[in-house]
């Protein structure tokens, strides 16, 4: 919401303050001025001038040789190249030595002919030719034949007024009008607004015809009369002004009054062509579904039943508090008006402008309901600014109808002043409230304990106890409010063990070395097929936005690798190769779609390693990350809160692994994660090699983490190394060869390690050589060479039965 | 007499001879052959006094002395030459092994958390000290929660459709992390006092830019009980903003209006960048607004069975980014989702 200040000192004298400290206090008390600059900066030396005579350049065809008159005593010799420059008109006459935006004003000599100064167009005045009438940007500024020779021209047309844009909050479209705005700034100056109830006149002509018939009951009151004898027109020079200064594009007289009085008041108003009213008869009713409307803006428009629509007998002329008819439409033979002032039903006129996406100031106001207290004030100023700036003459009595307008009154608020004490957490005597009360200008009583405040109508944001204590504290100022700390019982702050595990959880990869990131939960199908997931596959199951912003990110994520591809892609584009990244976040698995019920989310722990897996160095080799790497990540995250020894790997059939290098990961039979080197084509779609992804499920860890701890007794006696290198089928997987000596080794095994797994040389082809190293202690006694001896044996003689296994000669 | 003397002549001989060859020695080998030579048990040493048996009873106690002596005399030598010795053989060891310490040591890489969760958790960190706990809640939200429960009911203006992501008519990516104030207060019904912080991942219909996302973090925090003031809201929050921007903060609470609080306010800070004299960043206010925070609206309360008239409460909630991207003056909010690493590795240096 834009005003300006000299609109506003109209209504409240605060003509001894500055704008900046109305607006500080004015921004202080929650009506946020977030701008506040001149209309136009910059311009100087600029004068009205009457051009006196127009003749052709000697050496040009295009350009004019123009006399002025700017009220001096010679004119001024100028010339001129726009088009429309004609004797007799009135314009901008930036003199010798002005300053336009961003432009210095000499004498020049423009092809032999000097010129003493230039005739402005709207655009070097440095305003918006956008907000002005086209014929008003094509050339030279023409004003209003009355425009005083010689007044500055800042001070004609206010380009020094100060434009403030105001920030609202959407409770208070109190201040959507200059009359709510001028009421804040007098409770806040403790001020008086000037600013009279205009009382409908009856005609001074012999009257037209008018009959008003409401018959929906969205339409809660209805104010209409006859204005007759119009003379259409541009609008005072003044009035143009105001409206482009808070952003309204002046139309043409009648246009333009209704919008002034609605910034005014903050009254939408309308005026049909009284000429286009078939019977004289206004007809307030629900659309039928599938009537047909031209709208203003020339758009064929599909009515429904849930839209009101201002009619005649015949026709629908307008939609109710959205936009007028093309077929009623004020134009340049129209000498005769019906003005509407109106309250239409909020919700239906805010979904009407949203289903047929139309927002206007009007629109903006009915939505949030407007005061019936002024209904018929708006009509009354509207009419009465018509005759006086467009020859109009009243000829109709007013029509005003409905329960609305029937002695509008306020709310009655009660407040408990201990309440107040008691929510605020300081003493407010009740004297400073029955000021702050007068300062609002709410008439208000005491009864008994209670304060009884009579709101008007023009503040419908304040309706209960707590709106009351919110204004008492507004006016006395926040700052007053002291600041203590809250009383009551202590209570523990802790996290949940699941809070818990996460932090665990993120802590360890940071400080192994791995990034975390955060990425958008929307992504795309595209990006799952990507992923080579098909539509036979779970993670296809997702869960579509009604109304996305971009096909990028059009569904919610039921994995998290697209993501960190989309990363890792982008820093390998901005040459940033070693890249050990996870994310700790949510996929979203519907129960069924379309959707019936919430989703479950599910928190993944998620990681992409490419690129080297050390930090180079002189003395230690570095090479790149391998699917060992990543799986030995994934176990010390479950050895980190111990439950690598639950889980077991199989080999994944995910579609977005290489087959041969990847693995699911069970635990206590559920599938809880899975590790392993992307697909070719994965890596391919995302212009990435050799990298590797894991996933857990945080849940699921949960049930089994670690969180009490009872320490192993140490061990007094020395414990038995024993290294063994068995050979091997080549495609035994090592996992079973270890779980086939566990089976024999005894109970005083406490460890076996893989160091090493050697094909070639010296071993047959198809076979592998497996150095396993036993470690072997008891808690009871020194293990002798002799027991070891026969349990070793019982090893070999096992493996070599289950598996084929020999001792490597 | 004769051979008295004679003997110990040639223990002091002996002594003397050993001590020169002692000089000479180089090495821990030549020395340990030298104490072979001369105190070991067929020594020099060891030769001599088997002499000693031919001397008469009256001159071996003498002998037997300087004997002794001279015995001592070698050993203590000896030893002072090992030590001697082993030194240079330690020094010699030590040149040998000396490396070039200015090289780089052998590094892991560093990790570190991403600037959104490290200002969540230092957040969270300072709430919980105040006794708090943390809540959580769904981010796929019924209508319900997200809008109705918090005192906006279908067709609020404050509830534009242009701003929320829907699923269904019913279900939607949740635009605040407010439900969880609804959710917390259904749950935990009549128990009190409730004090919780509720971070977590919001969604807006917000084309992206330098300052809005459509997707962003939220930290929130709801305390009900009876008596609550407005005075306790703003001095937890006094004490949160000097925790959390330094101990000369002050705070400034600004009338505002949130259809879930009453009184509403927004919380300005001292401007981090310019300490209050006005900059750019506060354009010259000297404040920034960092959140916004009000009393429960009885309407909230009441939904979910509490009585407004006996009790009360205050809630606040804050966007992660404009904190983390003013605490570590990051310029565009997408910077945070798009994870280049060269920004995100800077963190890693960062000791709290």
């Amino acid at each position: 919401m834009k005003i300006t200040w000299n609109w506003l000192l109209e209504y409240v004298d605060v003509s001894d303050l500055t704008p900046q400290e109305v607006a500080q206090k004015m921004t202080n008390a929650g009506i946020p001025v977030e701008h506040m600059q001149r209309l136009v900066e910059g311009v100087d030396q600029v004068v009205v001038g009457e051009v006196v005579a127009v003749t052709a350049h000697p050496s040009a065809d295009r350009l004019r040789v123009c006399t002025v008159d700017v009220g001096g005593n010679e004119h001024l010799t100028i010339v001129c190249g726009a088009q429309n420059v004609q004797a007799g008109q009135r314009v901008p006459v930036a003199l010798v030595g002005a300053t336009l935006p961003g432009m210095k004003i000499g004498k020049s000599t423009l092809r032999g002919v000097i010129s003493e100064g230039m005739i402005c167009s709207v655009a070097e005045l440095g305003l918006d030719p956008h907000v002005f009438p086209k014929e008003q940007t094509t050339g030279i500024f023409v004003l209003p034949k009355d425009a005083p020779i010689g007044q500055d021209i800042n001070r004609y047309l206010g380009l020094d007024d100060l434009v403030m844009e105001l920030e609202l909050t959407p409770n208070r479209s109190d201040c959507l009008s200059l009359r709510g705005v001028a009421y804040e700034v007098a409770a806040l100056f403790e001020r008086t607004v000037h600013m009279p109830m205009p009382i409908l006149q009856t005609p001074t002509i012999a009257p037209k015809p008018l009959a008003v018939q409401v018959v929906t009951e969205k339409c809660t009151g209805y104010a209409g009369q006859v204005v007759d004898d119009l003379e259409l027109g541009p609008s005072p020079m003044w009035m143009q002004m105001r409206l482009v200064a808070v952003g309204m594009r002046p139309i043409n007289n009648l246009v333009d009054i209704t919008n002034y009085v609605m910034f005014e008041w903050g009254q939408p108003l309308h005026a049909f062509d009284y000429q286009a009213i078939h019977e004289q008869q206004i007809v307030v009713r629900q659309a039928q579904a599938g009537e047909q409307l031209i709208t203003l803006d020339g758009q064929l428009r599909t009515l429904s039943a849930e839209m009101t629509v201002i009619a005649d007998p015949m026709r629908a002329l307008g939609l109710a508090g959205v936009m007028g008819g093309e077929n009623s439409e004020v134009t340049a033979n129209t000498t005769s008006v019906v003005l509407e002032s109106a309250l239409f039903d909020p919700l239906q006129t805010r979904r009407t402008g949203r289903v047929l996406q139309l927002r206007s100031e009007a629109g903006l106001r009915f939505e949030k309901g407007l005061d019936a207290s002024v209904v018929t004030a708006a009509l009354a100023r509207a009419a009465d600014l018509m005759v006086q700036y467009a020859g109009g003459r009243i000829a109709s009595a007013p029509v005003v109808t409905g329960a609305a307008l029937q002695k509008p009154t306020g709310t009655k608020v009660a407040v408990r002043p201990a309440r107040v004490w008691q929510l605020l957490g300081f003493h407010i005597p009740l004297d400073e409230m029955l000021n702050v009360c007068a300062r609002l200008q709410f008439p208000a009583k005491i009864e008994e304990d209670r304060l009884v405040i009579d709101v008007p109508l023009r503040r419908p944001d304040i309706k209960i106890e707590e709106d009351m204590i919110e204004e008492f504290a507004r006016l006395i100022g926040y700052d007053r409010i002291p600041a203590t700390m809250i009383e009551g019982p202590l209570t523990a702050g802790k996290l949940t063990k699941d809070q818990h595990l996460r932090r665990v959880l993120s802590d360890h990869l940071i400080s192994v070395g791995l990034q975390e990131v955060v990425t958008y939960t929307f992504i795309s199908r595209e990006d799952l097929n990507r992923i080579r997931v098909s539509s036979e596959d779970g993670w296809s199951q997702s869960i579509e936005l009604l109304h996305p912003l971009s096909d990028e990110h059009h569904i919610l994520r039921t994995t998290l690798l697209p993501s960190l591809l989309e990363v890792a892609k982008m820093n390998v584009n901005r040459r940033q190769l070693d890249l050990r990244l996870f994310e700790l976040g949510r996929v979203y698995l519907p129960k069924q779609l379309p959707l019936t019920e919430q989703p479950e989310e599910r928190l993944l722990l998620a990681g992409l390693l490419m690129g080297r897996r050390n930090p180079e160095h002189p003395f230690r080799s570095v090479r790149t990350f391998d699917f060992y790497d990543a799986k030995g990540l994934v176990e010390s995250v479950l050895g980190r809160i111990g439950a690598v020894s639950k889980v077991t790997f199989e080999r994944s059939t995910a579609p977005f692994f290489h087959p041969g290098q990847s693995a699911d990961m069970y635990l206590e039979g559920m599938l809880c994660g899975r590790v392993g080197r992307l697909h070719f084509n994965v890596e391919s779609a995302y212009d990435l090699a050799d990298a590797f992804y894991f996933e857990v499920d945080v849940q699921i860890l949960a049930h089994v983490a670690q969180d009490e701890l009872y320490v192993a007794e140490l061990p007094r006696f020395p414990g038995v190394l024993r290294d063994l290198a068995l050979v091997v089928d080549r495609d035994l997987p090592v996992a079973n060869l270890l779980q086939t000596v566990r089976e024999v080794a005894g109970e005083d095994l406490v460890t076996i390690s893989v160091f090493d797994v050697y094909t070639g040389k010296g071993i047959d082809a198809g076979h592998k050589s497996v150095a396993l190293r036993l470690f072997f202690r008891s808690l009871s006694r020194t293990l002798t060479d002799e027991e070891m001896e026969t349990t070793i044996n019982r090893v070999l003689a096992h493996v070599n039965s289950v598996h084929g296994a020999v001792l490597r000669e | 007499m004769i051979w008295g003397d004679s003997v110990k002549e040639r223990l002091l001989k002996l002594q003397m001879q050993a001590l020169a060859a002692l000089e000479e020695v180089q090495g821990l080998e030549e020395l340990e052959a030298w104490r072979v030579g001369y105190l070991g048990k067929k020594g020099e040493l060891s030769s001599v006094l088997r002499a000693m048996g031919t001397l008469d009873a009256t001159e071996r106690p003498l002998v037997g002395q300087i004997a002794n002596d001279v015995r001592i005399n070698l050993e203590q030598a000896h030893k002072k030459q090992k030590e001697a010795l082993q030194m240079v053989a330690l020094q010699k060891r030590e040149a040998q092994e000396k490396i070039d310490i200015t090289l780089p040591g052998r590094m892991q890489w560093l990790g570190a958390a991403h600037p959104l969760h490290k200002v969540i958790r230092r957040i969270e960190d300072i709430f919980l000290g105040f006794g708090f706990t943390i809540a959580e809640g769904p981010e796929v939200e019924l209508d319900y929660y997200n809008f109705e429960a918090l005192n906006l009911p279908k067709d609020h203006p404050a509830r534009d459709m242009q701003d929320t992501f829907y699923i269904t008519e019913e279900i939607l990516m949740r635009t605040h992390t407010s439900p969880v104030q609804a959710r917390t207060l259904q749950a935990r019904y009549p128990e009190l006092p409730i004090r919780i912080i509720v971070p977590g991942r919001v969604y807006r219909r917000d084309d992206d830019d330098a300052t809005h996302s459509h997707a962003f973090m939220q930290i929130e925090g709801l305390v009900v009980d009876r008596g609550v003031r407005m005075s306790d809201l703003k001095g937890m929050l006094l004490e949160f903003a000097r925790e959390m921007f330094g101990q000369n903060q002050e705070i400034r609470l600004r009338p505002s209006f949130f259809p879930f609080t009453e009184p509403s306010a927004e919380l300005d800070i001292l401007c981090i960048y310019c300490g209050g004299s006005g900059c750019r960043t506060c354009k010259h206010t000297g404040f920034i607004e960092i959140l916004g925070c009000g009393m429960v609206h009885p309407n909230v309360l009441e939904m979910q069975g509490y009585d407004a008239r006996e009790l009360s409460g205050f809630a606040f909630g804050m966007g992660v980014e404009r904190i983390a991207m003013l605490m570590y003056r990051v310029e565009d909010i997408r910077q945070f989702y798009q994870n280049d690493v060269r920004l995100l590795e800077q963190f890693s240096t960062l000791a709290r």
